[in-house]
């Protein structure tokens, strides 16, 4: 057999230009990595990562289970085809082999059998499973097709608007599976073979068409079938589809710990083109829901980075509030992305402009505990109050860093892509922490919080919210605390939730004092309160509309107090309700037994 | 030079709106409208973080940027911390944090 | 007779029925406190004159009582139609025209936490200091006389962080008033006005603001105060910028008092959708027409006095009234 035809000359081109483009991309992006990712590649590649790694693409590229979380519909159409496709050219493989025993069959021999293989004595059994395969594509394909008329059934309120090359890759992609169908069938149809499906199609065609317009159809329908693999695969490179194979190597690489920072890097090529532009990621997008903006959301930022279309509109009009980021089937660390990209429009050289930190020191008090009130924390004096009722109820000394002004954590700065800048001050703040021989700082701010956690180099200083720092206390007994059956509903503060996964805490300490409520939205699900320092886009009215829309919830909760850890949450929620806000410690300060204070002194 | 702002009482100079280049400032006004709304209260820079510490005025520059006087205003902007305390005060709602990086963006070559 | 319920029982109101009652209607105020005079009843001596509010809500108390107008105390009004105004006991009572006067609320002033209302002693509002000034006995917490003083102009009004977009009208000259009263009774006193525009547009009014810096020596800085703190020996940092120099300006004081603004009653969107009326975006009531038909709602039968529309002085709710009597009065004739 020669396993040759004229037809399936543009699958095989198709594929060799796939093939090359994906060594020359995979190459260079593994090439051009940062020395010392690919030291962490070394060092992890025959460690429990590998087979952990192996585990997990079955799981995610092959079953989609991330997906089948989001909507089982929906996770179901993704698993058909890339399941399905992948069983037909594995059990194809066998089959092959099976027909043949093990001899080299070229690529087209393998995908094309049932053209070549008319003359061999049937397999009735391997003809039964290609056929139920194939029918798993088709009933995946045929989702596909009804998400564009219907998304809402597939648990999808938006979806994705599509590029042109994805365009002609989509409608590539929707009939090469019809198109095999048919093209199998007439084949079936002169030759027999072929099960329910393929075989059945075939008698059919047999009895209802003569041989002559059989014979022309079969060269049409492989013509076709073969011409559709070949524009699709040409396609996948430039297309949304390259996720297919750019998922794999993310999962190894994320598996050997390489994470994207606030500088761009060759593993974000990685990231960026493993979005599949499925669109999961514009439902839960405050900006889509609540503002009606659907042209900034983080499949629109990848595709337009990865293009080389990032407008700053779209870079800056980010909450990132993570809410994306949570739901994302592939795991892209879409935040962080957002962040270096906005680095690479915006950072300049740290020109000297930060040189008036020189000699500063505004601190005040002394004490093993520091207390980082933040900038925003200056402006809700009931925090600062509170938590000083705190600090001397529990009999602790503490280091006032910046309550008569300080140095801003950076995190601001950092988030609007000026990094080096916000070097500068972490470096500052690092050296005033040191300075002052503290071993626990304590924050009220959790965009201050997460920026000591992540950025700074603290080592000796334990980084506590003060949310953690509370409970601790109350763990500790030295805050005996009054409860009371007032409800209090809590808030999520992004930076602190999603962001420091400080969930518990805050919950522990509210049950301490009252009675807990949660909102709808809640935890990882929790809605961004809007004032985010991450969005430099929006206008005051927007983020009043985006409050407005939380505090409705937290409002339909009936709780008698709205309750946050977060200074500029506070603030936010307040203009979006009636309902008291307050702060964890106020509700906490309140509570503190007056007994317990004396005993202290 | 270019970092002295104003300041400099023995040199009095006149705003000159008929000399002033005002198309950067109307290219500022463009992107950002509620610039204008600025009422002038003082409030950002009351609270300004960096103007703390330094002679910064945010209200002064911007002010000054939309009379069309440029000189040094990008210098001034870089001492800025985003840290976004004046947004949170500010009674007319401006995007102040906006503000400062659509100053830097347009003026950096002043 | 015919008969119309005025709704509320402030100066504005008891004008109205008085006006009314002038023209041969039959008045029935119906007013949610145990007694009438609402908002006046705060106030102690009024500007620009310092004629003493008392004067002035005796004299009104009087006339009701004498002109025999029916006033209904203790009675919430929840839902209102031209012919019928609903009670939250559920009573309805009819009527063939209302004329709405609810006036205004303060505004809140724990919201701008910033300024530390009910965090720290000696932050007072205007309201507080009125009260003060009426029992006549003003001093800091810890009962001692105010050296230094500050007011802060416009808490709650022309502030888009509180959604209150709106100038309450009244505060300038209230802190003016109030600033030269604190004068003259602590003369040792400085006393400091933190303002962003001095509105000066009633009669007397600027000639009172001129007295104020003149004869009286008060300090008007321009810029708005952002942040009070509290100072080691127990007073307030008050932190703004001198917008006029264009440096920022710290200072301790003893007593911080602030401006608090007008606000739109909560009640008056569930009275708005009982009756199909609209508000303006700063929630109050939106009149007919802002030319010739000021003290009209764009429903036939309903009207409005005073502040109910926006914030006004007491002179031109007082005015307003009478107009507001005069055109139901018209309207129930025709």
């Amino acid at each position: 057999m020669s396993f040759f035809a004229p037809f399936c000359l543009p699958f095989m081109i198709g594929a060799a230009v796939m093939f090359v483009l994906l060594a020359w991309k995979w190459g260079s992006w593994l090439w051009r990595l940062p020395e010392a990712d690919k030291r962490l590649v070394a060092k992890g590649i025959f460690t429990r990562a590998t087979p952990e790694a192996v585990w997990e693409t079955v799981r995610e590229s092959l079953l989609h289970r991330r997906i089948f979380r989001i909507d089982p519909l929906l996770g179901y159409m993704h698993m058909s085809l890339a399941f399905g496709w992948f069983l037909l050219i594995s059990v194809g493989w066998i089959e092959t082999v099976a027909y043949l025993g093990l001899r080299y069959v070229p690529l087209q021999g393998h995908v094309f059998f049932k053209y070549f293989a008319t003359g061999l004595p049937h397999k009735p059994a391997f003809d039964f499973v290609m056929d139920l395969l194939l029918l798993l594509v088709l009933s995946g394909v045929a989702l596909a097709w009804f998400k564009r008329l219907r998304s809402r059934a597939l648990g999808m309120r938006r979806t994705t608007r599509h590029v042109a090359g994805d365009r002609v890759a989509l409608s590539a992609l929707w009939f090469i599976f019809p198109a095999r169908l048919a093209a199998e069938s007439i084949t079936c149809a002169l030759y027999g073979g072929g099960s329910f499906l393929t075989g059945g199609l075939g008698a059919w065609l047999a009895a209802h068409v003569g041989v002559m317009p059989l014979m022309t159809a079969e060269t049409v329908a492989w013509w076709f079938y073969s011409s559709c693999l070949g524009i699709f695969f040409v396609a996948l490179p430039f297309s949304r589809y390259m996720h297919i194979f750019t998922e794999i190597p993310l999962i190894f690489l994320r598996r050997y710990r390489l994470r994207s920072g606030e500088k761009q890097s060759s593993y974000d090529h990685f990231q960026v083109e493993a979005c599949s532009r499925c669109g999961i990621c514009i439902d839960p997008c405050q900006l889509q829901s609540v503002l009606k903006i659907d042209t900034v959301q983080s499949v629109y930022f990848l595709r337009d980075r990865r293009y080389g279309m990032l407008r700053r509109e779209v870079a800056d009009n980010c909450l990132l509030c993570g809410r994306c980021a949570e739901k994302c089937p592939v795991g892209i660390d879409l935040n962080t992305l957002r962040v270096n990209s906005r680095d690479a429009l915006r950072n300049v050289p740290d020109e000297r402009r930060y040189d008036y930190f020189q000699g500063l020191d505004r601190s005040s008090g002394e004490g093993r505990v520091g207390y980082f009130a933040g900038c925003m924390t200056l402006l809700t004096p009931r925090t600062m109050q509170s938590m000083e009722r705190i600090f001397e109820a529990a009999g602790e000394r503490v280091w006032w860093a910046d309550r008569e002004g300080g140095v801003c954590c950076g995190r601001p700065l950092k988030l609007a892509g000026e990094t080096d800048s916000a070097r500068r001050m972490m470096r500052y703040n690092t050296e005033l922490f040191r300075k002052h021989g503290i071993t626990t700082l304590v924050t009220s701010c959790p965009i201050c919080l997460r920026v000591f956690r992540e950025d700074y180099a603290l080592e000796g200083i334990e980084v506590l919210h003060h949310s953690e720092y509370i409970l601790r206390l109350i763990r500790e007994g030295r805050l005996p605390l009054g409860r009371t059956t007032e409800r209090l509903a809590y808030h999520d503060p992004c930076e602190l939730g999603r962001g420091s996964g400080i969930y518990e805490a805050p919950r522990a300490v509210i049950e301490a004092v009252g009675e807990l409520v949660e909102p709808a939205h809640t935890r990882e699900e929790a809605l961004c309160c809007g004032s985010s320092l991450a969005n430099t886009a929006i206008d005051d009215g927007q983020q009043v509309a985006l409050a407005r829309n939380v505090a409705e919830e937290l409002d339909a909760t009936g709780a008698g107090a709205i309750v946050t850890a977060c200074p500029l949450c506070k603030k936010a929620l307040g203009r979006g309700t009636a309902t008291e806000v307050r702060d964890l410690s106020e509700v906490v300060a309140a509570r503190i037994r007056p007994a317990a204070g004396r005993a202290t002194k | 030079m270019a970092i002295e702002f104003g300041y400099t009482i023995s040199k009095p100079r006149a705003i000159d709106i008929d000399r002033n280049n005002l198309r950067k400032s109307d290219e500022i006004l463009r992107e950002m409208p509620e610039l204008q709304t600025c009422i002038g209260c003082g409030s950002c820079t009351a609270v300004c973080t960096a103007g703390n510490l330094t002679s910064f005025n945010f209200r002064r520059v911007h002010t000054l940027v939309r009379r069309g006087e440029y000189r040094g205003a990008y210098e001034e902007m870089n001492k800025c911390m985003l840290c976004g305390k004046c947004r949170l005060v500010c009674p007319r709602g401006i995007n102040t944090r906006g503000v400062v990086l659509l100053l830097k963006r347009k003026l950096g070559d002043f | 007779m015919k008969k119309v319920i005025v709704i509320g029982g402030g100066a504005a109101g008891m004008q109205a029925a008085l006006r009314l009652r002038a023209r041969g209607v039959e008045p029935l105020v119906v007013e949610r406190e145990t007694e009438t005079g609402g908002k006046l009843r705060g106030w102690h001596v009024l500007f620009p004159s310092f004629t003493p509010a008392g004067e002035l809500l005796s004299e009104l108390r009087r006339r009701v009582r004498e002109s025999g107008i029916e006033v209904l105390t203790g009675a919430t009004v929840t839902a209102i139609a031209p012919r019928r105004v609903t009670l939250s006991d559920g009573r309805c009572l009819a009527c063939d025209a209302v004329v709405l006067a609810t006036g205004f609320t303060l505004f809140d002033a724990r919201i701008k936490e910033e300024y530390g209302y009910g965090i720290y002693d000696n932050v007072v509002t205007s309201a507080d200091l009125e009260r003060m000034f009426a029992q006549g006995r003003v001093a800091k917490a810890d009962g001692t006389a105010p050296r230094r003083i500050a007011f802060l102009h416009c808490v709650g009004s022309r502030d888009e962080k509180v959604c209150q977009q709106h100038c309450s009208r009244v505060c300038c000259i209230t802190g003016v008033k109030q600033a030269m009263e604190l004068r003259r009774m602590f003369p040792a006193a400085d006393v400091f006005n933190f303002y962003m525009d001095m509105r000066m547009f009633g009669p007397g009014y600027e000639e009172l603001y001129r007295e104020a810096q003149q004869r009286c020596n008060i300090h008007f800085v321009r810029g708005r105060i952002s942040e009070a703190s509290p100072t080691i020996d127990g007073r307030l940092q008050i932190k703004a910028e001198d917008t006029l120099t264009g440096r920022p300006l710290r200072m301790s004081v003893d007593m911080l008092v602030l401006l608090v603004g007008m606000r739109a009653n909560d009640d008056n969107a569930a009275l708005a959708a009982s009756a199909g009326l609209a508000r303006s975006a700063s929630g109050f009531m939106a009149p007919r027409d802002l030319f010739l038909g000021r003290v009209s709602a764009p429903v036939e039968g309903i009207f409005y006095a005073g502040t109910v529309t926006a914030p006004k002085t007491l002179g031109e709710t007082l005015d307003e009234a009478t107009a507001a009597a005069d055109a139901a009065a018209e309207y129930l004739k025709a």
